[in-house]
């Protein structure tokens, strides 16, 4: 996908412009459809879920906006989100947010973690600052949209080993990022 | 400084909190959450946005796969319907217009000549529920079958064999004797569907009405009239 390209056919889909809408269509669908194929594992949802996604496409071209992201980045996460939506819908996962993180890790300063600078480091090189395992982790829950319990069952260690994996990893790619 | 503050905490669970979300292993119920504070929460949304873009390159990963040619149609049918009675003005610019234009009036003309000639082929009288027509062209890669039912009103093409370029919609009209043919929609991107005659229209489809294809930007003609060429015509006759 060529983002200029596809910024461009995005503006005019905003503008309700339907040749756009199919040449948009044309150019993204086989990435979209990977996503969704990759995550749900399944044609005939991966179909469904394609059809919502281009749904919200067309709705929503009006809130792409040119520097806040990539505009196939921006096409990719609206893709991923709806087939992890319908993964999830299918094979419900434990809710987290409202208990307690158990965060402690001397290794990341908040006050680092406070300045926000421009990145100048991309994910892959902060990948390799993490734990072989828990880079992999990482990959998967993000590539195959893979629960909590999933990713504990797939590497063999405990639900709550897995949570603290994933959240101190997270931190340290940020602390990372903006290193 | 060793031990994080309260606000130091709350900030790295946030940061946890829109990693989570946007790797995708929150549950649906958390996830409804999350986009709540979405809406409400700049900095948060903020957040995201940031593991979005810095999370992307994994992208790579996603090989692509074309879909089967039927999502398209469906999200077409979802979105914009088929059924309009008036073919909707493009917003683009069409650059060869002038050119589409001057391969009208030549269709055109090519019609009507085989429409007179045509004259005759067919039953003309009429009293039946089905009309069928079969629409081919000279050299054309697509062949229809027209079958309109006049008690639903519903005109259902058929076709034989579908392989325009998909930047182009297929556009049907009626014409009737010499009068100016009458946009009856835009067949769904694959060729195939049915298309429902607006009812000021269902009286005037009766057997010698001519059905004709023509090919039009993608969303049909952006004048009123075919502005493509007719890759495909024929006459109503009684089923």
């Amino acid at each position: 996908m060529i983002d200029e390209d596809i910024a461009g056919l995005l503006g005019r889909v905003s503008l309700g412009d339907r040749d756009a809408f199919a040449e948009l269509y044309r150019q993204t669908s086989p990435k979209l459809f990977g996503i969704c194929l990759r995550i749900l594992g399944n044609r005939g949802e991966a179909e469904e879920a394609l059809q919502e996604i281009y749904v919200k496409i067309w709705q929503r071209a009006g809130r792409f906006s040119q520097g806040q992201a990539a505009a196939g980045s921006w096409l990719a996460a609206i893709a991923r989100n709806q087939a992890i939506d319908f993964i999830r819908a299918r094979k419900p996962a434990a809710n987290v947010i409202d208990e307690a993180y158990d965060l402690a890790d001397p290794a990341a300063d908040p006050e680092k973690l406070a300045v926000v600078r421009a990145e100048g480091r991309r994910i892959d090189a902060c990948m390799e600052e993490l734990e072989e395992d828990r880079a992999e982790a990482v990959r998967r829950a993000y590539v195959e949209g893979l629960s909590y319990q999933e990713l504990a069952d797939v590497f063999a260690v405990p639900l709550n080993t897995m949570r603290t994996w994933l959240r101190r990893s997270l931190l340290k790619l940020r602390e990372c990022m903006e290193r | 400084m060793t031990t994080p503050t309260p606000e130091g905490r709350d900030f790295r669970r946030d940061e946890v909190i829109a990693g989570e979300y946007v790797l995708g292993v929150l549950s649906a119920d958390d996830r409804r959450k999350v986009e709540a504070r979405l809406a409400s929460d700049r900095n948060f949304a903020a957040m995201v946005d940031r593991w979005q873009s810095n999370l992307s390159s994994f992208d790579d990963a996603y090989d692509p796969v074309v879909p089967p040619p039927r999502t398209f149609s469906a999200i077409e049918r979802q979105l914009f319907d088929t059924l309009r009675s008036e073919p909707v003005r493009s917003r683009g610019l069409w650059h060869s217009l002038a050119l589409w234009r001057g391969l009208a009036l030549a269709s055109f003309a090519a019609l009507l000549v085989m429409g007179a000639s045509m004259a005759g082929l067919f039953e003309t009288r009429s009293t039946g529920a089905s009309l069928v027509a079969e629409l081919s062209g000279k050299g054309s890669a697509i062949d229809l079958v027209a079958r309109f039912d006049r008690a639903s009103g519903r005109l259902q093409v058929t076709p034989v064999a579908a392989s325009q370029a998909e930047q182009k919609s297929l556009e049907l009209w009626l014409i009737n004797g010499s009068n100016p043919a009458i946009s009856l929609g835009v067949l769904p991107q694959t060729g195939e569907g049915e298309i429902a005659v607006p009812s000021t229209f269902r009286s005037r489809i009766s057997a010698g009405s001519v059905l004709a294809v023509s090919v039009e930007p993608l969303g049909g003609s952006p004048t009123g009239v075919a502005t493509g060429p007719i890759i495909a015509l024929g006459k109503a006759r009684n089923l």
